[in-house]
């Protein structure tokens, strides 16, 4: 899949601590700086990746002192154990999700599909009068997708399409109603308090932060500032279907403490996947087996 | 660290490899692709070792020098950027008597959600201001709300006031055929169409695409393969990180490699480049720096907001000093 790469390059740097005949400081350093090279590579904050390689060597340093060398694979394992512990806390900041209520367009459709198809009576607002054709965009893929849909062609304060939208399909007693916005950064300030008046007159059970796989280090400021603002409580990386390994995107969930609930693997209704992140990591390593190596 | 340099001497390999260490991460904090970084340090390294350092000079100031030299080198573009001027040559080109003169032609390309259409809609704006009409071609007929996108932003365009306006004909026209269609199609209706109703140019918006899929990919070259525009830019955004650089070699092949394939002689490429959502980036520039450095194509466009006047060319200078600030 997607993230073939960096798992084949993360693996490689694990695979060679096994082929060296003694584990030392040297071979140590030289297998973090493949890894920390790969993670590099994939967009991974490089402050974060600084801050990884040198938990690791602390949590090792007393095996590696130790003058036993008949632990040789004790070491190994604890090694292996220690990049996999890291890498599991780059994507989990160990904090639970709550239902979505809000996100981005494409990834909106498949949410309000992924929650339909689970019984969950779904709909959208469109608060994006913003963007060119936003609402059509809307009206076409809800359409399409059977999903119920709110929005206008002629009020332009999204404020209000928010707050009409989500009283409406209250009264109709839908379960999951979804907001989509338009897209901000936040150095656009004007917009960014748009953001914050939306969800003062929605009061969302939850806010979503929509982030693009192949953003790079610019992903910690935006993210940092989103939270700030919105205070979203969960994350979905989309785009995981092409080339980027979304490092931008995992080094946003250490700078703000958020989970990543689903990936966007595509451009059509239901490219979406759950994501959490142990199974995530071993994937990523090719570990079938993550419990073997838990176990030491 | 660096005071241990001073005072005369002849730089080596030695001297340099911590400074340039920290240089590599320096520009990758500044978001330039972790492979670029490496070949910048590499190159400054080389131009630099047996070099003689003194007097007030550090090693530091040695570096940072020769760093900025080879990004203003890199940055610098080896084409021209002047689109308006090659809009006019094509258009005071001679012809002969049976044949018919045709509109400048420019194919915006990229994946998906980068600011195509919307920068399309800025240059569009810009070149109405230059006194030309424009035709814009709706050849994402994949996207709900593509052709829509484009409607509103030509209903905006028409209703602007123009510099010496006044001429009976409209500035701007979208030319559409719906969803679904074949792209390649499209497009080459819309320049006949643009080459009978007297327009200057036609900008082509295509459908966002992964650099990785074939099928779509191979569709993008065939629609260049057929109206061979005479320009060919690929958008991309001034956000991404590594992606930059498999995204811009992956459009680059496809389109020379499939484009020749089908016949149409040599594969066209990559003719420069629009950064968008420079805006949103603050100092980390450097995905300009993997771009350029990629393609050895210049930046035509800078993109710097979502209104039509957000539309910039890049200055060479101002960047290398962003990727260079602490
Ligand atoms: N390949 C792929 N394309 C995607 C994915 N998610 C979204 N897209 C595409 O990315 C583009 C932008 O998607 P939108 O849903 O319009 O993005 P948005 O965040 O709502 O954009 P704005 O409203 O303009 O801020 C479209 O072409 C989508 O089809 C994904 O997971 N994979
Ligand atoms: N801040 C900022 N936003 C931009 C800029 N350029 C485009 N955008 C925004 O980026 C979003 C996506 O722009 P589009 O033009 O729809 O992107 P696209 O590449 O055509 O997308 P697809 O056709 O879906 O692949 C919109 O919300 C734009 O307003 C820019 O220079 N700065
Ligand atoms: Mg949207
Ligand atoms: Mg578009």
């Amino acid at each position: 899949m997607v993230l073939a790469d960096l798992g084949r390059k993360l693996n490689a740097a694990l695979s060679s601590l096994n082929r060296a005949p003694v584990v030392d400081e040297k071979v140590l350093d030289a297998t973090l700086k493949e890894i920390t090279s790969a993670l590099l590579e994939s967009d991974v904050n490089v402050k974060l990746v600084a801050s990884l390689r040198t938990k690791v060597k602390a949590k090792v340093k007393g095996a590696l002192d130790a003058q036993d060398k008949s632990k040789e694979s004790n070491r190994r394992n604890l090694i292996q154990q220690a990049v996999f512990n890291e890498l599991v806390a780059l994507v989990d900041p160990g904090v639970e999700p709550y239902k979505p209520n809000k996100g981005k367009c494409n990834v909106i459709m498949a949410l309000a599909v992924h929650y339909q198809k689970r019984g969950f009576k779904s709909a959208i607002v469109c608060a994006d009068t913003f963007r060119a054709g936003a609402f059509d965009q809307t009206r076409q893929s809800a359409t399409k997708a059977k999903v119920a849909y709110f929005g206008s062609y002629t009020e332009t304060d999204p404020v209000a399409i928010a707050a009409q939208g989500v009283a409406k399909f209250k009264k109709e007693r839908f379960e999951v109603i979804i907001v989509d916005t338009s897209g901000r950064h936040r150095q656009e300030k004007e917009l960014f308090a748009e953001m914050v008046e939306i969800s003062g007159a929605v009061k969302p059970d939850m806010t979503v932060l929509i982030l693009d796989a192949s953003i790079g280090q610019a992903a910690e400021a935006q993210s940092r500032a989103f939270k700030e603002s919105a205070d979203f409580g969960a994350i979905i990386v989309t785009k995981m279907d092409g080339h980027a390994k979304g490092g931008g995107a995992i080094s946003a969930v250490a700078a703000t403490k958020t989970p990543i609930i689903f990936l966007g693997v595509g451009e059509h209704l239901h490219d979406l996947e759950r994501f959490s992140p142990q199974p995530f990591i071993s994937k990523l390593l090719g570990l079938g087996d993550v419990q073997g190596l838990m176990e030491h | 660290l660096f005071a241990r340099l001073t005072g005369s001497k002849v730089l080596t390999q030695e001297d340099l490899k911590p400074v340039l260490d920290a240089m590599k991460q320096h520009l990758m904090k500044k978001n330039v692709a972790m492979d670029i970084a490496e070949k910048v340090c590499e190159g400054v390294g080389e131009t630099l070792v047996g070099q003689k350092v003194g007097g007030f000079q550090t090693t530091n100031a040695a570096v940072k020098l020769a760093l900025s030299n080879s990004l203003t080198r890199i940055l610098t573009p080896k084409t021209s950027t002047d689109l308006l001027l090659s809009i006019k040559s094509k258009r005071s080109s001679a012809l002969s008597s049976t044949q018919q003169r045709m509109p400048y032609s420019i194919t915006f390309v990229g994946v998906n959600g980068v600011g195509k259409s919307t920068n399309l809609s800025k240059v569009c704006f810009w070149l109405i201001q230059n006194g030309l009409r424009v035709l814009i071609a709706a050849c994402d007929t994949f996207r709900s709300g593509a052709v829509e996108q484009l409607r509103v932003h030509v209903r905006n365009l028409s209703m602007l006031g123009v510099n010496g306006a006044g001429d009976s004909k409209g500035r701007v026209e979208l030319f559409e055929r719906g969803y679904g269609k074949d792209a390649a199609g499209i497009a080459k209706e819309a320049i006949h169409y643009g080459r009978d109703n007297d327009f200057d140019v036609v900008l082509i918006d295509t459908a966002g695409r992964m650099q990785d899929n074939e099928p779509l990919m191979r569709a993008l070259a065939k629609l260049v393969a057929i109206n061979s525009p005479d320009k060919i830019i690929f958008v991309g955004e001034a956000l991404v990180g590594n992606e930059a650089v498999d995204q811009l070699t992956k459009f680059d092949r496809a389109l020379k490699d499939f484009s020749s394939a089908s016949g149409a002689g040599k594969g066209r490429g990559i003719d420069g480049m629009l950064v968008t959502k420079w805006d949103t980036v603050d100092d980390k520039v450097g995905a300009a720096l993997s771009m350029t450095y990629v393609t050895g194509q210049p930046i035509i466009f800078v993109g710097c907001g979502q209104t039509y006047t957000d539309l910039r060319q890049l200055r060479v200078a101002n960047v290398v000093q962003a990727i260079l600030s602490d």
